[in-house]
């Protein structure tokens, strides 16, 4: 089954930023638009649909907050920010706000496509017919509420399969400490990150080959955990 | 007091009265009765030794506690003494006995002697005595003006010298002050932390001179609420407004009010001349001219890191997208030019990042986010950002299953750990294996990276962790900026744990710990609980 191409908007205002990005995506057989300013960004998202929004962190005329906020307020496309290292709080915030992931600078073309990949993904049409994910050698089947490991089925206690449930539907996305605990043990708890971590030792425990060295379940430190589908 | 003639009787007298009640302080009855007690043991001592001495002139006698009266307590009980003794040796001493009255003229001009005798004693040791005080008193505010210069001349900031200014004026007085910033580049007064504690009348007064519709006022104010009296003061240098000061004085009679007032007056001129002397406007410039090269610093070290990191930025991930290029990804050679370009950048991005790590934690500190972490996450994430220059050697993870979780900020103890492996990875030779164990000792977690290079001598071990500490042994064949380890310990320290190297010496392989603390589950709850 053939799609028609991709439109990817890329906000950066460095130049040779978005010359890579374009090169990179066209490789893949995106259609590649480009913006240099959160002001123009926003206007090409509102004058022609766009199926991925990439968007820097750091623009001259924009906080990258108010991009993703702004463009949240009416669309749900897939927004992918473009970050720098040691801003841990900044990418909670936009995760927060409604981005979907983040790649820290400097980054491989792979890595970029593999977290926008995913986010299209969830958000291709057609997504809600299958409830299936799989990431490695576990499958989620969301429909039928069952979880198993190399084809066998395993038992999970409800909150285990909340929190495996909240990642499989962000499959190969991040998705933050703060979004998991409210989801899995309500707004009330969302300061115990302890449990956070005790339960998901737990679930690596029961789905991961050895869970010292986790392949399907990882942790981006300081941010949040991702069910990753490319994971061995 | 020289108006004092036309001021009408009735006005008189209540001076008067008013003088006698200031001067009938309660604070004067002890030493009066002290005073009149010495009377009393004057006029035993004379009643005893009279007959034995034939003592003509005892009046005499009472000399003694007028003298200590004025000395030590001052012109009343000075007074009062002179009178009791006066009185005393008329009813015991001169005849006719145990009648307060003197018929012998020459007992009578022995009286009137004593009298004159014992005043201009009495105010001469009353001076003596207002001498010293005003000595001690001046040696005090001496010391106050002295501090205050001091710690006007270390205040780093406009807020240290409002402060200072503040305390002197509290110590000289002895009233609660409270200072507010005035001219143009202050936010008002409103916003000061004291703000809140003015009675509404106080704030009213304060305005108006902050805003320019009033000089400021003489008079005392009084807040109808608690009765408290309020002095406001303006502080100016060179006709330039610097501060409002509104002193808190108390609910005190009228007469205390003008003696605070005029010791308020006067330190504030001592207050204002060392101003002048040290230039307060200046110092208050300067403090912000250093606050603001720091600003611009960080601005510097800010943009610098944005201008370097963006280019390198692009060019490693152009190296991705020409390594997935089909036209390069199946020539063997030019895939091998992809790799080196994206190795180097990659290297050199790092030492960019060490760079801007170490003048942040020399600038602002680090500032850690404490936070419950698995402590295999911090491993694992170290050895996937090390991945590609981990390749020829062999890395051997052993991470016990069962460790506790630590509370440290995971994203430094990472960068600490990674700094630590790379250097392992640096120093010692292809194909050897670099063991990354990870256990838990009491309540910390031990993550420890062993590697068979060529140890450490025992000066290496000391100044391994040390700011541009390169090894000697080294220094030609490893290329580096001896700031990786350095940036670990701040890093690791940051998080509240320690680091630690051992080696069994030279050529036998070092090992560099890492020391986390993981509170047990007591800690736990208590940690929890105080976070809330």
């Amino acid at each position: 089954m053939r799609r028609p191409a991709l439109v990817v908007l890329v906000i950066d205002d460095e130049v040779r930023i978005r010359r890579f990005l374009r090169a990179g995506f066209e490789l893949e057989a995106f259609i590649v638009q480009e913006a240099a300013t959160g002001a123009e960004g926003i206007r090409a998202a509102t004058l022609k649909p766009v199926d991925l929004v990439i968007v820097d962190l750091e623009l001259p005329d924009m906080d990258g907050a108010e991009i993703v906020e702004r463009l949240r307020s009416w669309s749900k496309v897939p927004i992918i920010v473009l970050s720098v290292r040691a801003s841990e709080e900044e990418k909670v915030r936009l995760l927060e706000l409604g981005a979907d992931d983040y790649v820290v600078k400097p980054f491989g073309m792979a890595e970029l496509l593999a977290r926008a990949r995913a986010a299209l993904r969830r958000q291709a049409p057609g997504h809600q017919a299958d409830p299936v994910v799989r990431a490695g050698s576990l499958t989620v089947d969301l429909a039928a509420r069952t979880v198993s490991v190399d084809g066998r089925p395993i038992g999970l206690s409800p909150k285990e399969y909340r929190l495996l449930q909240v990642l499989a539907q962000h499959a190969g996305n991040v998705v933050t400490h703060l979004h998991l605990l409210r989801e899995v043990w309500g707004s009330a708890h969302s300061d115990d990150a302890h449990y956070l971590r005790i339960f998901v030792r737990k679930l690596r425990q029961k789905i991961e080959k050895d869970p010292t060295q986790p392949r399907i379940l990882t942790t981006e430190l300081g941010v949040g955990y991702r069910l990753s589908i490319d994971g061995g | 007091m020289d108006n004092a003639i036309h001021v009408p009787t009735a006005q008189w007298r209540r001076r008067a009265v008013e003088l006698v009640r200031s001067k009938w302080d309660a604070t004067h009855l002890g030493p009066i009765a002290v005073s009149l007690l010495i009377v009393a043991a004057v006029t035993a001592l004379l009643f005893v030794a009279g007959p034995l001495l034939d003592l003509d002139h005892a009046a005499f006698g009472y000399l003694i506690p007028v003298i200590i009266a004025a000395t030590r307590w001052g012109a009343t009980p000075a007074i009062v003494s002179g009178l009791a003794g006066l009185a005393a040796s008329a009813f015991f001493f001169y005849p006719p006995i145990y009648d307060i009255r003197v018929y012998n003229p020459a007992h009578v001009a022995d009286l009137i002697l004593f009298v004159v005798v014992a005043v201009v004693t009495g105010q001469l040791a009353n001076k003596v005595r207002e001498h010293v005080k005003a000595a001690r008193q001046r040696e005090e505010e001496m010391k106050a003006l002295y501090f205050f210069s001091r710690r006007l001349a270390v205040a780093s900031s406009p807020a240290d010298i409002h402060a200072a200014i503040q305390d002197h004026v509290s110590a000289i007085t002895g009233c609660r002050v409270a200072l507010f910033a005035a001219g143009m580049a202050h936010s008002p007064p409103e916003a000061s932390p004291q703000w809140s504690h003015m009675p509404g009348e106080i704030q009213r007064a304060i305005l108006d001179i902050f805003h320019g519709r009033s000089n400021g006022r003489e008079a005392p104010l009084l807040d109808r609420k608690t009765g408290a009296s309020w002095l406001i003061r303006t502080l100016s240098q060179r006709n330039a407004l610097v501060g409002i000061q509104a002193i808190e004085l108390g609910s005190v009679s009228r007469q205390s009010i003008d003696a605070i007032r005029r010791r308020v007056d006067t330190a504030l001129a001592e207050a204002t001349a060392t101003l002048e002397r040290i230039d307060v406007a200046h110092a208050i410039g300067e403090a912000r001219v250093r606050s603001e090269a720091e600003t611009l610093r960080e601005a510097l070290i800010g943009s610098v890191s944005h201008e370097l990191r963006t280019p390198l930025a692009s060019i490693l991930g152009s190296t991705s997208v020409l390594s997935q290029a089909s036209g390069v990804a199946q020539d063997a050679r030019l895939s091998s030019l992809v790799d080196v370009i994206r190795d180097e950048t990659e290297r050199l991005s790092n030492d960019i990042q060490n760079l801007l790590d170490a003048s942040r934690i020399s600038s602002a500190g680090v500032q850690a986010h404490l936070a419950w972490t698995e402590p295999s996450d911090i491993v694992n994430a170290a050895l996937a950002r090390l991945q590609r220059r981990l390749e020829a050697h062999h890395i051997d993870p052993r991470l016990a299953g069962d460790l506790p979780l630590v509370r440290v900020d995971a994203v430094l103890v990472e960068q600490a750990l990674s700094q630590i492996i790379d250097n392992a990875a640096k120093y010692s030779p292809p194909g050897t294996t670099i063991a990354i164990d990870a256990r838990a000792v009491d309540a910390t977690v031990e993550i420890a990276v062993t590697d068979e290079g060529p140890g450490l001598t025992a000066d290496e071990q000391t100044r391994l962790f040390q700011r541009f500490y390169r090894g000697p042994r080294h220094q030609a064949a490893v290329k580096g900026s001896g700031l990786g380890l350095w940036i670990a310990r701040a890093f690791v320290v940051a998080s509240g744990g320690h680091l630690e190297a051992t080696s069994k010496g030279a050529g036998r392989g070092a090992t560099v710990t890492i020391h986390l603390p993981a509170p047990t589950p007591a800690q736990v709850d208590a940690l929890e609980s105080s976070d809330a």
